[in-house]
């Protein structure tokens, strides 16, 4: 160690072996990339703020801790020893172990000393979770800060002990009542700092004095929760339950829409209506019905296809995938899901605009989603076999590996759910196959899985109440055979087919003959066919087809039976395209004009006859287009105006004007994505003053607008502030920012009306 | 993977091999809680449903031992979600409990308060409930007792009725087995009633239900109350009574539209209570008329809608519902098993025949194709007369003729829906008709000459559906019924499968008009009997041989003479 310390960031870490250098860039590759010229310009990449909040982001909840301690202390620079004593609840080594990744990865620098630079003291808003200093928010704290809050009441209490935990900053509660809340009563007495129209901050000040003697809060260590022991091969068992489950159900929904294939909306995704259908046709839960879609989806089973390209279809790899054994068409099904960037768990729910998320809908990607997928298993793999964490526990630790990234962590309950219906977890503990899809993927998935699931069959056994009970899963060319010759009763393990009279008359309908079908039976049933059967069979084939329908445009009839025989056997009537249907009843394609013509030609004397069999003496008619059916004249008049629609329209126009008005000669303009210094000074200006500014902006649909914002807040290139034309708190991105000016002081306020 | 004979389906069905060496034990162990829905010939299909597992956690197993059940008997493995959902529903059993509070009497118990809050706050519920005595308990009045169970399974928080019944006036009643036995299945039957306290028994026509309730009576030894279906069928239990019991003519009471006694075991028809006179029930009074220690209600499924809402009112008795089937027309099995209590007992009909209890039938649709005429009336119909004119062409008249003649011998039943044609089978065959305007003592009379062989056919119409006992009819023949009744062929089959005593096959025809909606009815109900595991035999009338030829009754036994 030299003696005298290095003063910088820079100069500490010119002080810094070679290999202590390739691990800070190992930990931090994206300051690698490109490569630093020298140590100065690595000391400016580190302190690029993404960089810092990447680097914070995969930190854990205890080195945050020791972070903080050193973020908190009065003055910059804090003696090793010192972290140890402030955190009493924290083992040593953790806190060396913390102290050492914090360094390895230059988010605090010193040797003996520990400094922390800059831009890690911004990029930690709440070092902590205790609020800014009472300076920092412009409050003014009672003088006797411990006496003002023994005063208070329990309720005002409480919003203050709530702000002293893990987050400082509040919501303020729509008012109600006439009686302020305890909330305003705090912040009318200095106690809580306003931030903006919304939120509240708690000084540090007071946090701490609510501490006490713990003021970095309780120590976190890392959670060691009680974990879950089952035996293996049970786990397994049932892991292969679920799989048989769901690789049957995804199976059957195929089945479904390659015979009628969902639609696909203009929105993307399935109808509620074609989800409905499904979750009948399979007698599951439509919300079962969504996720069996996204899975299918998911494993590349389903997808948009059709001459118009609007529909959902199996795909080709559908067609390999159901020829598959089982294991594979498993394994197939869970890497897909593993992979997938969609969030199935979504389906159904609202989103922002109230609106039902239809699954395969485009809303429910998030390209986070199969990182998160993957880190919340792969906790589990660190355990044995058959040892694994309750869902609440598996998610406590991963909040606490990763606690600035907690709110990635909101799918997570969903996703183990999800993995317990594949089969990849029982709760809570990973199966073989969960274990081989983490390690190995697709290939480890299916040898996982291998020999747990049952190997298909190749017969039946037909019953006398005509049932035909397939005792596993079938071979697909016999599935698809019975799925067009019988109706599904139940299935799971097995399948139970029902042979009834409309699903013979199907098979007849597809081109089957009823000795096709007493093959079928007698090759693949096991038990001897029962009669019953054969008869259905055979009762339905007598009556199939018995009545035949064809398309004629007219006919000739005549009691006299040699005259027709006469008729068709003359040449000269050839052109009439005439053929027998019936004794006494010739019919022909063409109109009854060019066949009464062409019979005249021939030289007899046909007459034309009404559908009630009257001779029609009128000569036939003159050939007339058959022209379009008028219908009501469509309605000139418009859809009036609401009260509703009146009211918005006026107060448009009052801002508008309000806007033109308070516009000022020059106002800072900038191009649209380019956000000027000049810009954010006068933003930053008007909210220090409160003073309200005209805005123009682009929104994200591209229409430009021009409006008069108060702004309350500025912050990650937000401009929070309240529109006076819409009346109602708004962002606004920065970027889109086109112009802005600060709106004169006499120009009329927004319109009310 | 093990090579079990169960498969669970993912609707909760279970399926069971029958022919699988383990079937047997399996059965026994998932019976308990699954209903047996149906049992053809090889797979046989239960159903796992709330009101089965709840009633197995009423009879003491627990949700492990049905999960190991259907894990250990499980060819394919189990999905995890279904054992859990099993679980979770038996969890649901014996939060709340029905006790006998020592000051306040009836009460309502929770171990889990938030169930108590919730079910207080259910529409339903709450206008059945008294005074909160305590967090934990509520004041039932007695008299709600069974409507409450069945609000409480509705909004699927059963009760577990630990209340207890009422011992009953106390009547000596032995079963006097000096000739005869108990047969096993019955013993079980009797025994599995007595642990519940109340239930049904399930048991093929012509498997003894009326020993069952002769046993339950003499293991209750106190008076009882015995509802059946009408006159006739009472008498039969009187009979019964008298050959197989203690009890003496003087101590069987018959209360009818003809006799009102009331004695200390009393036999009344379903008819008589139902009876309204001005709007009001005048014979309920019969209930509270003794201190009964059990009523016997037979033919459950028949029970009809008034002695639902009575049977309410009698939960602290002890209470046997006897049937062939559970099938009800109207729905309402539910309504059984919450008011009478749930099935206690059942066996396949073809284990009880393999047993040689029943006798073996043998079941032949005869189809007879309708002359021309027929079929252009028939084409012509309205379509509500139709199926009387498919049912009663004439066309089917020589060919029962002609299978009556297949068993010269036999003592055979031609049973009918339509009295026209009733009246014309019984001139064409020369045999007595009974209908519903036939007298009791008619009846009694033509039943007697029957039995003892002077009269070998009988023409009958739904009358004698229920409850006559032919003990050697062993052929039957059905020319018409009431449209596609499941019920009404069980019961018609039940007609003959009391065992002969030379160990001789039953037959059961049934005539159908072809390609007609008669056909379609009757491939309705023979669908319940192919799931009772009664295969049909489908015959053309003009191949229908007759005895000594070639395919005809008993040809291997009986050379042609």
């Amino acid at each position: 160690m030299p003696a005298d310390r290095p003063a910088t960031l820079a100069a500490w870490l010119r002080t810094r072996s070679d290999a202590q250098l390739a691990a800070l860039l190992a930990a931090r590759p994206d300051v690698a990339r490109p490569a630093p010229s020298d140590v100065v310009a690595l000391a400016s990449r580190l302190a690029v703020p993404v960089s810092v909040d990447r680097a914070l982001d995969e930190l854990d909840a205890a080195t945050l801790q020791v972070l903080d301690v050193v973020l908190l202390a009065p003055t910059d620079g804090v003696p090793a020893e010192d972290v140890h004593a402030a955190l009493p609840g924290l083992p040593d080594d953790v806190v060396d172990a913390a102290v050492g990744r914090l360094t390895t990865r230059a988010l605090l620098w010193g040797e003996d000393v520990l400094h922390a630079p800059d831009p890690v003291r911004r990029a930690v808003r709440h070092p902590a979770g205790l609020g800014r200093r009472a300076a920092e928010l412009r409050v003014t704290l009672p003088a006797d800060l411990p006496a003002a809050v023994g005063a208070l009441d329990p309720g005002e209490r409480e919003v203050l002990e709530r702000l002293a935990g893990d987050r400082p900053v509040g919501h303020l509660p729509e008012t109600g009542g006439p009686g302020a809340s305890p909330a305003r009563r705090l912040l009318q007495a200095g106690l809580l700092a306003r931030i903006d129209a919304l939120n509240v901050e708690l000084p540090r000040e007071i946090g701490l004095h609510l501490r006490g003697d713990r003021p970095y809060g309780p120590p976190r260590l890392r959670p060691e929760p009680a974990a879950v022991e089952r035996d293996p091969a049970v786990v397994d068992r049932q892991a292969a339950g679920a799989a048989l489950e769901v690789v049957g159900r995804v199976g059957e929904l195929l089945a479904v829409l390659e015979e009628e294939p969902a639609g696909l909306l203009r929105s993307g995704g399935v109808a509620v209506r074609d989800r409905k259908r499904l979750a009948k046709a399979l007698t599951v839960s439509e919300t079962d019905a969504g996720w069996l879609l996204e899975l299918a989806h998911a494993a590349g089973l389903l997808d948009v296809g059709g001459p118009h390209r609007d529909e959902w279809l199996p795909t080709r790899g559908y067609d390999l995938w159901r020829e598959q054994p089982l294991p594979d068409r498993w394994a197939a099904l869970a890497a897909g899901w593993l992979e997938s960037t969609r969030l199935p768990s979504l389906v159904g729910s609202r989103d922002v605009a109230g609106k039902a998320v239809n699954a395969l809908s485009p809303d429910l990607v998030r390209h986070t989603a199969p990182a998160i997928r993957r880190s919340a298993l792969a906790a589990l793999l660190d355990s044995p076999p058959g040892r694994g964490l309750a869902p609440d526990d598996l998610v406590a630790l991963l909040r606490w590996r990763t606690p600035r990234r907690a709110d990635r962590l909101a799918p997570v309950p969903d996703m183990l759910a999800e993995a317990g219906r594949i089969g990849v977890l029982v709760g809570g503990v990973l199966s073989g196959g969960g274990r081989g899809l983490l390690t190995r993927g697709e290939e480890g998935a299916a040898d996982g899985m291998q020999g747990l699931l049952p190997e298909p069959v190749d017969h039946v056994l037909a019953q006398p109440d005509l049932t035909l009970v397939a005792p596993g899963p079938l071979v697909a060319g016999l599935a698809d055979t019975l799925a067009v010759v019988a109706d599904v009763e139940s299935s799971g393990g097995a399948t139970v087919f029902r042979v009834s009279e409309s699903s013979v008359r199907r098979a007849l309908d597809a081109g089957w003959s009823a000795t096709d079908l007493h093959d079928l039976f007698t090759r693949s049933s096991r038990t001897p066919v029962p009669q019953a059967l054969d008869y259905l069979v055979d009762d339905v084939a007598r009556q199939h087809g018995r009545l035949r329908v064809g398309a004629i445009e007219c006919y000739v009839r005549s009691d006299d039976h040699g005259l027709l025989s006469q008729v068709l056997g003359d040449r000269r009537t050839a052109a009439a395209e005439l053929r027998r249907l019936a004794p006494g009843v010739l019919v022909s394609g063409l109109g009854a004009d060019e066949v009464l013509t062409v019979l005249r030609q021939a030289g007899y004397a046909p007459a034309g006859e009404s559908p009630g069999g009257a001779v029609l003496t009128r000569p036939p008619a003159r050939p007339r287009a058959a022209g379009r059916r008028l219908g009501a004249p469509p309605s000139m008049a418009g859809r009036p105006l609401t009260d509703a629609e009146a009211e918005a329209t006026v107060r448009e126009i009052r801002a508008g004007d309000a806007a033109l008005a308070a516009r000022p000669a020059a106002p800072v303009r900038q191009v649209p994505g380019v956000t000027t210094a000049g810009t954010l000074e006068v933003l930053s200006r008007a909210i220090r003053e409160g003073i309200p500014v005209w805005l123009g902006y682009v929104d994200a649909q591209g229409s430009g607008s021009q409006r008069v914002v108060q702004p309350v807040s500025l912050a990650g290139g937000f401009l929070q502030g309240w529109d006076e034309r819409r009346q109602e708190s708004r962002t606004f991105a920065v970027h889109r920012i086109t112009s802005v000016a600060p709106a004169d002081e006499e120009a009329p306020a927004a319109g009310n009306g | 993977m093990n090579d079990g004979p169960l498969i669970v389906q993912s609707d909760k069905t279970l399926l069971l091999e029958v022919d699988h060496p383990a079937a047997r034990e399996c059965r026994a162990a998932i019976a308990p809680f699954a209903e047996l829905e149906r049992s053809p010939e090889h797979v046989h299909t239960y159903r796992v449903t709330p009101l089965a597992l709840w009633n197995a956690r009423a009879a003491g197993h627990d949700a492990e031992q049905v999960v190991d059940a259907l894990v250990r008997y499980s060819r394919y493995p189990v999905p995890h979600a279904l054992l859990v959902d099993v679980a979770d529903t038996m969890d649901r059993f014996g939060r709340l409990t029905l006790v006998n509070h020592p000051v306040h009497g009836l009460t309502l118990a929770t171990t889990d308060r938030a169930v108590l809050e919730e079910v207080i706050r259910s529409k339903r519920v709450a206008p059945m409930l008294g005074a909160r005595i305590d967090p934990d308990t509520v004041v039932v009045h007695p008299s709600e007792r069974g409507r409450l169970k069945q609000a409480l399974l509705k909004v699927g928080w059963p009760a577990e009725d630990l209340a207890g019944y009422v011992d009953g006036q106390a009547h000596p009643i032995e079963l006097d087995q000096e000739d005869w036995h108990l047969r096993d299945y019955q013993q079980e039957a009797v025994e599995g009633f007595w642990a519940g306290g109340s239930g049904v028994v399930v048991l093929p026509c012509g498997a003894g239900k009326t020993l069952v309730g002769a046993a339950a009576m003499a293991q209750a030894k106190a008076t009882t109350l015995i509802l059946v279906t009408n006159t006739v069928s009472g008498r039969q239990w009187k009979r019964e009574l008298i050959a197989r019991t203690s009890l003496t003519e003087e101590e069987i009471g018959e209360y009818s539209g003809e006799r009102k006694e009331i004695r200390p075991v009393t036999i009344a028809t379903y008819q008589v209570m139902t009876t309204r006179r001005k709007g009001e029930y005048r014979h309920l009074d019969l209930f509270d008329a003794q201190d009964w220690g059990l009523i016997v209600y037979d033919e459950v499924h028949l029970l009809p809608a008034p002695i639902f809402r009575l049977t309410a009112d009698l939960q602290s008795r002890r209470r046997l519902g006897l049937t062939a089937t559970l099938v009800r027309e109207d729905g309402r099995e539910d309504d059984v098993f919450s008011l009478i209590g749930p099935k206690r007992y059942d066996a396949p009909w073809k284990d009880i025949e393999s047993q040689g209890y029943i006798a073996p039938a043998e079941c032949i649709e005869v189809r007879v194709g309708l002359d021309d005429e027929e079929r252009m009336t028939y084409a012509v119909a309205e379509p509500e007369e139709r199926y009387r004119i498919a049912a009663t062409a004439t066309s089917k008249l020589p060919v029962i003729r002609r299978v009556l003649e297949r068993h010269p011998d036999e003592p055979s039943l031609v049973i009918g829906a339509y009295l026209d044609q009733l009246e014309e089978l019984g001139r064409a065959l020369d045999a007595p008709v009974i209908q519903g305007s036939t007298t009791n003592k008619e009846r009694e009379r033509l039943f007697q000459a029957f039995r003892v062989g002077e009269i070998r056919t009988l023409v009958v119409s739904k009358v004698a559906n229920f409850s006559i006992d032919l003990p050697e009819a062993a052929v039957a023949v059905q020319v018409s019924g009431t449209f596609g009744s499941r019920q009404e062929e069980a019961q018609r089959l039940g007609r003959v499968l009391r065992p002969k005593a030379d160990g001789r096959q039953a037959h059961f025809y049934t005539v159908v008009s072809r390609d007609t909606l008669d056909a379609e009815y009757a491939a309705h109900r023979q669908r319940f009997l192919a799931e009772q595991g009664y295969a049909y035999t489908i015959v053309d009338a003009a191949d229908l041989a007759g005895p000594g030829e070639v395919n005809g009754p008993d040809w291997v036994d009986e050379p042609a003479d």
